[in-house]
């Protein structure tokens, strides 16, 4: 029998995230592993009366030109790629993977340079969504990899995903618009604000929110989401990080990291696995080195990290900043191709003040 | 440990089939099943220098279009693949799917629709390919499915594919090299002549082929390939055929299918079974009553037929005919949304004459 949460998930990507109107140009893109999913949402978007196209990749592709495309076929962008950022209506893209290692030992200098490439399109992307016209959301779809990645059975990850995402609850939009009110309220006590103080295990930093918005990541974009963030002021940041979780890019594991901020510029990096490719990413371009986000996870039907950004980020009790790409909607600036979040606990001796005012403290808000 | 012949097939299609050139942007499309094949292509087009991209399509999500779909979705064409067939240079269709018979229970008039809706598409494609600004060919990957509908072990089908590509040859440049050279003796004895008339225990036609070339196909656009063929004067066209191979033509087996023709009009069809589809297709649109081609298929590599167009109308010692869309290269006029090849034995006793000299006797050549 199909997991009837399947159809639930489908459902709240079409009606709740992306509001699928008839007409809407409908992309459902991913890897091909997650088709079970894909096809669901097909469905979920004909329903309501969207024109859906089923995007599937081979990651082994990429692999292949990774290691044997010459410099001017690295720096190729898709014709695919590029017109579908300018004319879908909307984006629903599910991650899931075969083998998250599978780029672990690529060259991380071809691996900057061919993404790069898609660079035009990428922008294409976040401007159309600044001006409304493609509506797009994140999920994931749990696949044996991922549940490995987990360190779970895939039995075991399906529920944490499907948890994840609400679809347990007897109405998963209602519990999303639930979280929503209860978001609001933090976002309403944060605007006018100005000076942020975060303060915590391997945590000291200082940051201005002034003139910039904190925004309400209610499930929309991101499936599961609850965060509330914003793109601090860019040359506002100072202090030091260490991120306590794990942070998964292009396929590499990178633990441990540690990040020296002077004036919203990452001046300092180290890992303890994976330091290397940290700093070629912070090479990638010029703004990959600025902070683009500060955020605050709320999502408490998440409660540990399993690999995957789009879930760690929003661990109730954590925070996590971004470095690269900023959000124009909160007021930020920078540009990049880059936007990498990291993910750090706050459950434990953490404290959040905001104009001298306490506002969060071990992993709860206490406004 | 991998078969050798995928990467051999993969290097012919990309070498010799489009010539893939540096800088070619070059598309390769098929379902999730032929990716062993699509991986070889994209390695192969790398090589070649050019800038490969995969387009897997996803037959299960597309039958629900034509369940679920209303009129407005139905005749929707996807801004993806307008674009890919409008700006590419170079496209492998890579066939071969993990069930067959998956449209079994369509609406063959919703299909149809669809089809008819692709049409300006498809216009767009076969007009690109006539002028040379897209190279294409049309390939098969052996799958259990496909193995199971040519009634086959995976095995003894594989064998059969990779065989009638030559791609178990030492040389398989080489050797469609060599049909190349064969086919342009018979074309080049064609040239010129009026009329052609085909008879035998299936057939019993007449038509004009009077300023239309005939097109020697060497595995440039088909493989496996071995045919020559035309799209006869439209409207000259008569008499009758008794396809004695099944089609299976969008999901459905059309078997003992049988036209009379008058004036290059199917005035009268029938089958012994899949009759509905058949009599539905002939009504997709205007075109889809004429005659597109005719052909001669020239592989004798290919001694059984399988259900599958690609493979049975190359057979040697077979000829067919395609309803609808003509082929502008050999001087067709006809458009339709459709170009249906059904294929007929001539090894049993059929002949065709031309301009009153024999031409062809029992699948064979008399000429060469």
């Amino acid at each position: 029998m199909r997991d009837p949460r399947l159809s639930r998930h489908a459902d709240l990507l079409v009606g709740y995230c992306t509001a699928v109107q008839p007409g809407d140009y409908v992309v459902i893109f991913g890897n091909h592993v997650v088709r079970p999913l894909a096809r669901e949402v097909y469905r979920a978007a004909l329903a309501a009366g969207g024109n859906p196209e089923v995007l599937l990749l081979d990651r082994y592709l990429d692999e292949v030109k990774l290691k044997y495309g010459d410099e001017a076929q690295l720096d190729w962008a898709s014709p695919t790629l590029a017109m579908v950022m300018d004319k879908a209506d909307v984006l629903i893209n599910i991650r899931g993977e075969t083998n998250p290692s599978q780029f672990a030992n690529t060259d991380s200098a071809r691996q900057a340079r061919a993404h790069a490439a898609d660079r035009p399109a990428i922008e294409r992307y976040f401007k159309r969504i600044a001006a409304g016209e493609l509506r797009w959301t994140i999920t994931r779809y749990p696949t044996q990899a991922g549940a490995q990645t987990a360190e779970m059975s895939l039995y075991e990850y399906e529920d944490f995903v499907f948890g994840g995402c609400l679809l347990d609850e007897p109405d998963p939009q209602a519990a999303w618009l639930d979280l929503r009110r209860r978001q609001q309220r933090i976002v309403d006590w944060l605007a006018g604000k100005s000076m942020v103080v975060v303060k915590g295990d391997g945590v000291d930093l200082s940051l201005s929110i002034e003139g910039r918005k904190f925004i309400n990541s209610d499930g929309r974009t991101n499936m599961p989401s609850g965060e509330v963030f914003t793109s601090p002021v860019e040359d506002s940041l100072n202090g030091r990080i260490r991120f306590s979780y794990p942070s998964y890019q292009a396929g590499r594991i990178i633990d441990g990291i540690e990040l020296t901020f002077k004036d919203g510029r990452v001046v300092e990096a180290s890992a303890d696995r994976g330091g290397e490719f940290l700093k070629s990413q912070l090479d990638i371009d010029e703004g990959a080195r600025i902070i683009a986000e500060f955020a605050i996870g709320t999502n408490y039907a998440i409660s540990r990290v399993t690999g995957d950004t789009l879930f760690d980020e929003k661990v109730g009790g954590s925070i996590h900043l971004a470095l690269g790409q900023g959000f124009p909607q909160a007021g930020g600036t920078n540009k990049s191709i880059l936007h990498w979040d990291m993910v750090t606990d706050m459950r434990n001796d953490s404290r959040i003040t905001v104009d001298g005012e306490l506002l969060y403290e071990n992993g709860k808000f206490v406004i | 440990m991998r078969d050798p012949r995928l990467a051999k097939l993969a290097e012919l299609l990309v070498n010799y089939s489009n010539e893939v050139k540096p800088g070619d942007w070059s598309l390769i499309m098929g379902e999730l099943v032929t990716l062993p094949l699509l991986r070889e292509l994209y390695r192969a087009v790398l090589e070649a220098g050019g800038y490969p991209e995969i387009v897997l399509s996803d037959p299960e999500s597309g039958l629900l279009r034509v369940q679920l779909g209303n009129d407005e979705q139905l005749n929707w064409v996807s801004p993806l693949q307008e674009m890919a067939l409008d700006k590419a240079d170079v496209l492998f269709r890579v066939l071969g799917t993990d069930n067959t018979r998956r449209l079994s229970s369509a609406d063959p008039s919703k299909l149809s629709t669809m089809r008819a809706a692709a049409r300006p598409m498809f216009e767009n494609y076969i007009k690109r390919a006539s002028t040379g600004d897209l190279r294409w060919v049309i390939a098969r990957f052996p799958t259990e499915a496909n193995a199971q509908e040519a009634e086959m072990s995976l095995m003894e089908y594989e064998d059969f594919v990779f065989q009638a590509c030559m791609v178990d040859e030492e040389d398989p440049v080489a050797a469609w090299r060599q049909v190349q050279a064969d086919q342009d003796k018979i074309v080049a004895w064609l040239e010129g002549k009026k009329k052609l008339v085909a008879k035998g225990p299936h057939l019993d036609l007449q038509m004009s082929i009077a300023d239309r070339p005939f097109i020697n196909c060497r595995g440039d656009d088909n493989m496996p390939d071995g045919e020559v063929f035309t799209s006869p004067v439209e409207g000259s066209v008569e008499g009758w055929i008794r396809f004695s191979y099944p089609s299976l033509e969008g999901g459905r087996k059309v078997e003992g299918a049988e036209l009379i023709i008058k004036e290059g009009q199917v005035v009268e069809a029938k089958a012994d079974k899949g009759e509905d589809y058949l009599l539905s297709q002939l009504d997709t649109d205007e075109g889809a009553r004429r005659i597109g081609e005719f052909a001669i298929g020239t592989n004798y590599g290919i001694q059984r037929a399988t259900g599958d167009a690609l493979f049975d109308e190359k057979i040697g010692g077979s000829v067919h005919m395609a309803i609808g869309h003509g082929v502008p290269e050999a001087g067709g006029t006809n458009t339709s949304s459709i170009h249906w090849d059904m294929v007929t034995d001539m090894r049993d006793g059929g002949q065709i004459w031309v301009d009153d000299e024999l031409l062809y006797e029992n699948g064979k050549f008399a000429i060469l």
